[in-house]
């Protein structure tokens, strides 16, 4: 909570906007397991557990783990399209939980979500112009020939021709539908937009069409992107700053390219080491360091350090207590007992 | 170095409810004994079913190779009957497939399978064959085998799975492993740990190997040699070097320039505009022209021949690839 009050981006920096868009502290979701008379009450999975970070306007950042890490419960979570277990989310400085009626549907407008899979997010009945006129109608905010007008708006922002507007999904392309998807998230005009695996589902080609296209919404309506994604160097090339989510929990998290020329996390320097090159030199000569095992169950994770079980520094410290997510070095904020003992022993390697 | 497969004006097409799909339009190249080659391109740019060609997996009626001849070795596969060709599978050549869930039977034991694989082929007893089955997941890295052959699928995690396929794969010491996005469905740490085997595996038994990807990093690591395809052809081939450092085709080019340059972010990615061609409607000429900024009027009316770019290593089918290696900073 508090030891976040420094975590800032350069770009928040240079814009001199001490005010997060939306802030998260201490969040925690735990699903439960086992249904009917006999479960019992510990048997609960820990998606999210105690997971803290601020968005600034205008920033776009990166949520990287594996299956299973917990990083879209996370923007669920902070959409509140579920629940969370316990923690706060502040937008604009509002606990967005404590929100009821009419307040929470005008506070939704200003979070909206890109899906990842275009085909199961589009409903095949309904026609473009619906599809992307369907939130404006929901929240009553314009009248018949207004949102018309928008729709169209809406269709040239994202690079669709205005002939599609009569058009269903399924006559459209992965990378189309992706756009009519975007469409739909902008209508309302949110500040806060939470892609989760956004590009996963397409073609690279297409995927740089999608990434482009999202850099320039960013800077003509000056969004804010929480980008949810497994592709690590998509990630960076998107993001501002980056956060790295292993079992439920943040274990690193800083500028974006501070987090891959000098991670200070065991894990993240594990998972940048694992991302393959598309250079045959570079592959033909850097070192990879190769995790053991599988990421254990959240049903039953590691006592301690969640990351202990697959980590080659790990020490009995690592077992018997939970390591504080803290501030390493100036906005580079890691969780983990021994970054100090293992940066000084790299040190004197050469 | 001799030849272990050659492949010759392949042609596959797939009859549909919108028509004939012709997915493979004239693939040839040769793959040399313990090469791995690299194959990449979009979905729908015909190099699964090139793959699955060379299994004689294209069920007809719906699908059929068209024309063309697969050789491995003296032995011209798209002649043999479907008895031979049953002996060829998973002995001579096998596949690992990208979902190793849907590729497992459900209902059976990983240990059934590959004791099935093990004896069919190989003709080994029951206890000898449990014997390889425990040694073979002990090679790929599956810790107490013997005791994992009573498990299902469904009991193990995905990169498990895949090292079983594996197993299964190199069981009968085939010649040829085709691996058709085997990392795909699997976490980055777990993708490593695959690639690890399988180049261990490649290495060790002297493998022959044509890994498909969409992925250009994952065969930047991997592969000797690359073949690029789109719209049903190699549209370009060569050494890995060659090909990501000097690639000559612009759809090579755009495809490199989409996936983020670490050493430049400020950039925007070059992206390729439009997409893929409707593969059921596919004109006379280059399939790329739509997306290409370097189309002359030439590249309307044929498919461009394969020309060799230096010594014949490195070939690629434009028209225009001269001029285009010219404007490189694309």
């Amino acid at each position: 909570m508090l030891e976040l009050a420094d975590c800032r981006g350069d770009k928040v920096a240079l814009n001199k906007e001490p005010e997060p868009l939306i802030e998260v502290r201490e969040l925690r979701k735990y699903f439960p397991i086992g249904r009917g008379l006999f479960a019992r009450k510990f048997d609960q999975i820990k998606a999210v557990d105690g997971v803290s970070f601020r968005i600034y306007r205008g920033e776009t950042l990166g949520l990287v783990g594996e299956s299973g890490s917990g990083k879209t419960t996370v923007g669920r979570t902070l959409l509140r399209l579920i629940e969370p277990t316990s923690g706060q989310v502040l937008f604009e400085g509002e606990d967005f939980r404590n929100v009821k009626g009419p307040k929470l549907r005008l506070m939704r407008r200003r979070m909206q979500m890109i899906f990842q899979d275009p085909y199961a997010s589009l409903n095949p009945r309904m026609r473009v112009e619906d599809l992307i006129a369907e939130p404006l109608r929901v929240q009553g905010e314009l009248r018949r020939y207004a949102i018309g007008r928008r729709v169209s708006e809406l269709l040239d922002i994202v690079g669709l021709p205005g002939e599609f507007r009569t058009r269903y999904a399924h006559e459209f392309s992965g990378g189309q539908r992706q756009r009519i998807g975007i469409a739909r998230a902008l209508a309302l005009s949110p500040s806060l937009v939470v892609c989760d695996e956004a590009i996963a589902s397409l073609d690279v080609s297409i995927q740089a069409q999608i990434v482009n296209l999202l850099e320039d919404l960013q800077d003509r309506l000056g969004l804010a992107f929480l980008f949810i994604a497994h592709d690590l160097g998509m990630v960076r090339h998107i993001s501002d700053r980056i956060a790295v989510m292993y079992l439920g929990k943040i274990m690193e998290l800083s500028d974006r390219n501070e987090i891959y020329d000098q991670p200070l996390h065991p894990y993240t320097k594990a998972l940048i080491s694992a991302v393959p090159v598309p250079d045959p030199d570079v592959e033909a000569v850097r070192e990879r360091i190769v995790l053991e095992g599988e990421i254990p169950s959240p049903a039953e994770p590691p006592s301690g350090c969640v990351f202990r079980t697959r980590c080659k520094y790990a020490s009995s410290i690592c077992s018997s207590k939970v390591p504080e997510f803290r501030e390493i070095k100036p906005a580079h904020f890691a969780a983990c007992h021994l970054i100090e003992k293992i940066e000084a022993e790299n040190a004197v390697v050469p | 170095m001799t030849d272990l497969l050659r492949i010759t004006d392949l042609k596959v097409s797939f009859r549909t409810e919108v028509g004939t799909v012709r997915a493979v339009n004239g693939v040839s190249y040769t793959l040399s004994d313990g090469e791995v080659l690299g194959v990449v391109g979009e979905s729908g740019s015909g190099k699964s079913v090139h793959a699955l060609a060379i299994m004689r997996l294209i069920s007809p009626p719906s699908g059929t190779i068209d024309g063309g001849e697969i050789r491995l070795r003296e032995l011209d596969l798209l002649s043999l009957d479907e008895a031979s060709m049953r002996r060829i599978r998973g002995r001579e050549v096998a596949m690992i497939f990208q979902d190793p869930i849907s590729s497992l039977n459900p209902v059976l034991t990983i240990g059934f399978q590959l004791l099935e694989t093990l004896r069919l082929h190989l003709g080994l007893s029951q206890a000898a064959a449990t014997r390889r089955a425990s040694e073979l997941l002990d090679l790929v890295g599956i810790s107490e085998a013997a005791r994992r052959l009573s498990s299902y699928p469904h009991q193990l995690s995905g990169g498990m799975r895949q090292r079983v396929m594996i197993a299964m794969a190199i069981a009968c010491e085939p010649k040829l492993v085709i691996a058709d996005e085997p990392t795909t469905a699997l976490d980055v740490t777990i993708q490593a740990q695959i690639i690890e085997l399988i180049k261990r595996l490649q290495r060790e038994m002297g493998l022959t190997v044509i890994w498909i990807s969409h992925d250009l990093g994952v065969i930047a690591g991997l592969a000797r040699n690359v073949n690029v395809m789109y719209a049903g052809h190699v549209v370009e081939r060569g050494p890995v070097r060659s090909i990501y450092k000097s690639a000559r085709h612009p759809y090579t080019l755009g495809l490199l320039g989409s996936i983020p340059n670490l050493g430049d972010l400020s950039g925007r990615l070059k992206s390729i505009p439009g997409r893929p061609p409707d593969m059921s409607n596919l004109h006379a000429g280059c399939p790329f022209l739509p997306r290409c900024a370097h189309a002359t009027s030439q590249c309307v009316t044929a498919m461009p021949p394969i020309d060799m770019v230096d010594g014949g290593s490195h070939v690629v089918r434009c028209w225009n690839w001269r001029t285009v290696a010219g404007i490189k900073s694309l």
